[in-house]
């Protein structure tokens, strides 16, 4: 084994990868946000909803945290061309994305729900609080205190997630790595830096969820 | 291949791609066990040395707690490439499947050793205290004072892990493991409408999948309820 590494012939790609992990935390945000909404529907519905319903969405989070986001898009990618839905590879990434995180954001946020106790809002009720009262004083903060670390440790995995988005060509921080792996076959050196980007990139994201939960919605939460 | 679905459904319940799409659903469960078991014990290793306090020097506590944290962020797809590549320029004709043994091996050993770690600082610090009074040197403690206590609460996050990967490992079909996800793309490439190829292996994850979900939430119940006797 001869070979040295040579990071010196990567540092014009430097620009680019910044670009890519740019694109790689919009889209974990976009795939975040859609799934949340999905997650918000899909918790009200199995918590409140009628019999159908609650199967419906149970279905739904079943199958799609019991089979992998990469076989997902692919089915999206290469299955719905033939029923006449052609959808780029950026679209297919975002869609599958949010429907695997509205799954699983599902399953957080009924758990949120699932942990108002009684008690609390029967104590709101003593001390003469009105039923809107009760929920923006004392539902909603416990319910957002609730989720915020396992939500936002969820955008974190989301973020990592998109690094799959290069197997279909998207130019995110993955795609960006094997199109410079093309161009100079430095491919240790490309995504040990590429690796350590990513690193990087969550460890701030983490930092600013930490800070934002704590003085925001005064969570303690660990990084 | 022509035809409407129904018609290449005929055509694609063959023996042989039967036993095709068994072996690949085999690697993927190859794949995860062996990463996940290999993680899980180096893991339980890392996790030892950063809750053994002044025993070790706090320089390899600190490496320990760095290379953990970096473990667990970056992307598996990252991971894959750079244990494929490396390999490469080590020069040893390594088949893939090690490589995507290795790589899960890696970040399950940055995750598995967090959950250890929360199950180990989850046991009272009295009997840690205790195990000291009694003389105990600190493998003992562990072996028979901590880790009877901790693997309760070990036990379901880190199945919750394992199944994870049985997922996660799909992405190893890109530096051509031929797991699940592989011989679904091959069944593609032979000429099967995608519906059917990508379809069948979703199932076929499903079914190793769902089984193991039931089994880690009845493992979470029943070890939750042991713990309140």
């Amino acid at each position: 084994m001869d070979y040295t590494l040579q990071f010196g012939q990567i540092t014009r790609f430097l620009p680019g990868f910044f670009t890519g992990a740019l694109i790689s935390l919009s889209l974990a945000a976009m795939a975040f946000a859609g799934g949340l909404l999905i997650g918000l529907a899909g918790a009200a519905l199995k918590t409140y909803g009628s019999q159908l319903a609650r199967r419906l969405v149970g279905i739904y989070v079943v199958f799609f945290t019991n089979t992998p986001q990469l076989v997902q898009i692919f089915f999206l990618f290469f299955v719905l061309p033939d029923a006449g839905v052609l959808l780029s590879p950026y679209s297919a990434v975002l869609i599958g994305m949010t429907l695997n995180a509205g799954a699983y954001l599902t399953e957080i946020q009924r758990a949120g729900f699932l942990s108002v106790r009684a008690q609390e809002i029967e104590a709101a009720e003593t001390i003469g609080m009105s039923r809107l009262q009760t929920i923006r004083h004392i539902v909603m903060p416990h319910i957002v205190r609730t989720l915020f670390p396992p939500l936002s440790n969820h955008y974190i995995s989301m973020v990592l997630g998109t690094s799959m988005a290069a197997v279909f060509g998207v130019n995110e921080l993955t795609g960006q790595a094997m199109s410079a792996n093309a161009e100079t076959f430095r491919a240790v050196e490309i995504y040990l830096v590429v690796g350590a980007i990513y690193i990087a990139v969550t460890l701030v994201a983490s930092a600013l969820l930490v800070l934002a939960g704590r003085h925001l919605l005064r969570v303690r939460m660990a990084l | 291949m022509e035809g409407t679905f129904a018609e290449q459904l005929r055509e694609f319940l063959t023996y042989a791609n039967a036993t095709f799409l068994l072996s690949g659903m085999a690697t993927t469960l190859v794949l995860s066990v062996s990463g996940c078991v290999i993680g899980f014990l180096a893991g339980f290793g890392l996790a030892a040395v950063r809750k053994a306090g002044g025993r070790v020097p706090w320089i390899v506590r600190a490496l320990v707690a760095v290379i953990v944290e970096a473990f667990r962020r970056v992307p598996f797809l990252v991971t894959l490439l750079i244990v494929f590549f490396a390999f490469q320029l080590a020069g040893g004709n390594v088949s893939v499947l090690v490589v995507g043994i290795v790589s899960v091996s890696l970040i399950a050993t940055g995750y598995l050793s967090e959950i250890v770690r929360a199950g180990l600082d989850g046991v009272h610090p009295n009997q840690w205290d205790s195990a000291i009074v009694a003389n105990f040197t600190y493998l003992q403690t562990l072996r028979y004072v901590i880790v009877p206590q901790a693997w309760r609460v070990i036990l379901p996050p880190a199945f919750g892990f394992f199944l994870m990967f049985i997922k996660d490992s799909a992405l190893a079909s890109q530096i051509g493991v031929v797991e699940l996800t592989y011989v679904g793309k091959v069944l593609n490439n032979k000429g099967y409408t995608p519906a059917l190829a990508f379809g069948s292996i979703l199932v076929l994850y499903f079914v190793l999948s769902y089984p193991l979900a039931l089994l880690g939430r009845y493992l979470e119940l029943r070890l939750a309820q042991a713990k309140h006797h």
